[in-house]
């Protein structure tokens, strides 16, 4: 080995990356390092569930639970008379949860695992995608809550089912791009963090959690309420997930797939090359 | 010998925080530090609290990017920074071996083979897997000079850890790291323990408000070590 090391040349530890080709370099660090990912997955599983008596069964319990909350609300109190609006809840609940995680996760990963990076030299972003995959295994296991009201409703089986996992991956994706882009910003400036708590808080009743695309589509039309809405990049995936789900097809517009989409790579892409960028001197501040 | 680490007028100063900025105190940090690491050596650094040692050797692990400077390096670094740390309290010592293992960037099968020789190093019989919550702190600090030192990077960096634990770990622990220097490792080491560094370093580095002030044969940057404290 030490043989080895002799004939070995001395590399820059802080190199130059052009700019380019930072969203390529991350993807394969990630691909590099998915040993540690699934390692730093099962750790966060563990550390989450281990102590808890009912274990994993948490991750289907706390969607069907506020979902009977919810219906309760909304059937009972508001008197909604559509009888599959509590699935259409636990799904925006799914989505939305899977949204706010991936984003606070990743956006809060530099200061939660400042004690991981200081054994060895390991890429930052693998910390960021390690919360995320947790955050993602979580709401597929989650998906099992909806069961009872396949059998209950009859709701149809087809393999659009599978674009119920797509649209999650997109929401995932965006949640953690965005997350990215804010990790560094919020180690030199804390208050970064309390606004993006407060923006999923808010988010929650801004996306299509409690109320649906025909809701809104029926109550505002097309104009520019419309444009307005598809800014947030979770409503088109949280539809996607109730249609492929319920075999609906609701109408949406190609501008706000268009939209949904550039929103996602965008967010990958300036995410990325932020984080690349500034996360190792943003460690500094932590 | 080859060099497997050379830092070229590395400097890094930390933010002040806002409220403190109008106070006439310097920022912390190192400056304009150049030295070379040679293979098989035992570097020490000594120096007082917050003359910038742990930093100097989170720069060499790749934790902080230096502001100024070019810092190079070959092979693996692994910082062994306080006792326990990085350690998750609700997984077993066996899991955070393995998690710690992936840091270094071992694979599956390379952890594999050396968890036996981490746990009886460790000496920590079935409280290996248990939860780190139940473990004392020396249990803590046992396990993680074993896993540190298991992995052999080819450069270990030691951070104030060697001096934990009881005389008899103490002794075990100094005679692992003599070993891992015999199997040409090469380590850097901060401790506050003189007479550690004096029988296993082959130069001490003497670092006082960030820079390097004195380096060379342990016995005379200990005595200038000596020296500045007295005069302080």
């Amino acid at each position: 080995m030490s043989q080895e090391l002799h004939e070995q040349e001395l590399v820059p530890l802080w190199g130059k990356r052009s700019l380019h080709r930072l969203p390529f370099i991350v993807a394969s660090d990630l691909l590099r390092s998915r040993h540690l990912l699934r390692l730093l997955v099962k750790r966060d599983l563990n550390a989450r569930y281990r102590r808890a008596y009912l274990g994993y069964a948490w991750a289907v319990l706390e969607p069907l639970l506020l979902a009977i909350v919810y219906t309760f609300i909304f059937t009972i109190l508001v008197g909604s008379s559509d009888p599959m609006y509590p699935v259409k809840i636990i799904i925006g609940i799914i989505g939305w949860t899977l949204f706010a995680r991936s984003l606070t996760t990743s956006a809060k990963s530099l200061s939660s695992s400042i004690n991981l990076f200081q054994f060895a030299r390991v890429p930052k972003t693998v910390f960021a995608t390690s919360g995320t995959l947790t955050n993602a295994l979580l709401a597929v296991i989650s998906l099992t809550s909806i069961l009872p009201f396949y059998f209950i409703h009859d709701l149809p089986v087809s393999l659009n089912l599978v674009l119920i996992l797509f649209w999650m991956f997109v929401l995932t994706f965006t949640g953690w791009g965005l997350g990215l882009l804010i990790a560094p910003i919020s180690c030199k400036i804390p208050d970064v963090l309390n606004v993006v708590s407060f923006l999923v808080r808010a988010g929650f009743f801004l996306s299509p959690v409690m109320w649906t695309y025909d809701m809104f589509s029926n109550r505002f039309g097309e104009g520019w309420h419309a444009i307005v809405a598809h800014l947030n990049p979770t409503v088109i995936p949280i539809t996607g997930m109730r249609d492929a789900l319920l075999g609906e097809s609701t109408t949406i517009p190609t501008y706000a797939y268009v939209m949904c989409f550039g929103f996602a790579l965008g967010s990958y892409i300036l995410g990325t090359i932020v984080f690349e960028r500034k996360a190792h001197q943003a460690v500094v501040n932590v | 010998m080859s060099t497997v680490m050379r830092l070229e007028d590395i400097s890094l100063e930390y933010p002040v925080p806002r409220q403190y900025r109008k106070e006439d105190v310097l920022p912390s940090g190192v400056r304009n530090i150049s030295l070379d690491i040679q293979q098989g050596e035992v570097l020490g650094i000594v120096g007082r609290n917050g003359s910038g040692k742990s930093t100097l050797l989170k720069i060499m692990a790749g934790v902080f990017p230096p502001d100024n400077g070019i810092i190079s390096s070959k092979g693996s670094v692994s910082l062994l920074a306080g006792v326990g740390v990085g350690f998750h309290k609700e997984l077993t010592g066996r899991e955070n071996a393995y998690l710690y293992g992936a840091l270094m960037g071992r694979t599956q099968q390379q952890i594999d083979e050396l968890i036996g020789e981490i746990q009886d190093f460790a000496e920590l019989k079935h409280h290996f897997d248990r939860p780190i919550r139940t473990y004392s702190s020396g249990m803590k600090s046992r396990l993680g000079i074993s896993v540190a030192t298991a992995f052999r990077p080819d450069l270990l960096l030691i951070d104030e850890v060697l001096g934990v634990g009881d005389a008899s770990f103490r002794k075990k622990s100094e005679d692992r790291v003599k070993q891992l220097i015999q199997d040409s490792g090469t380590v850097v080491i901060v401790s506050h323990s003189m007479g550690l560094l004096s029988s296993i370093c082959t130069r001490i580095a003497l670092v006082e408000n960030g820079n390097v002030v004195s380096i060379g044969p342990p016995q005379d940057t200990l005595k200038a070590y000596s020296e500045l404290l007295k005069i302080e």
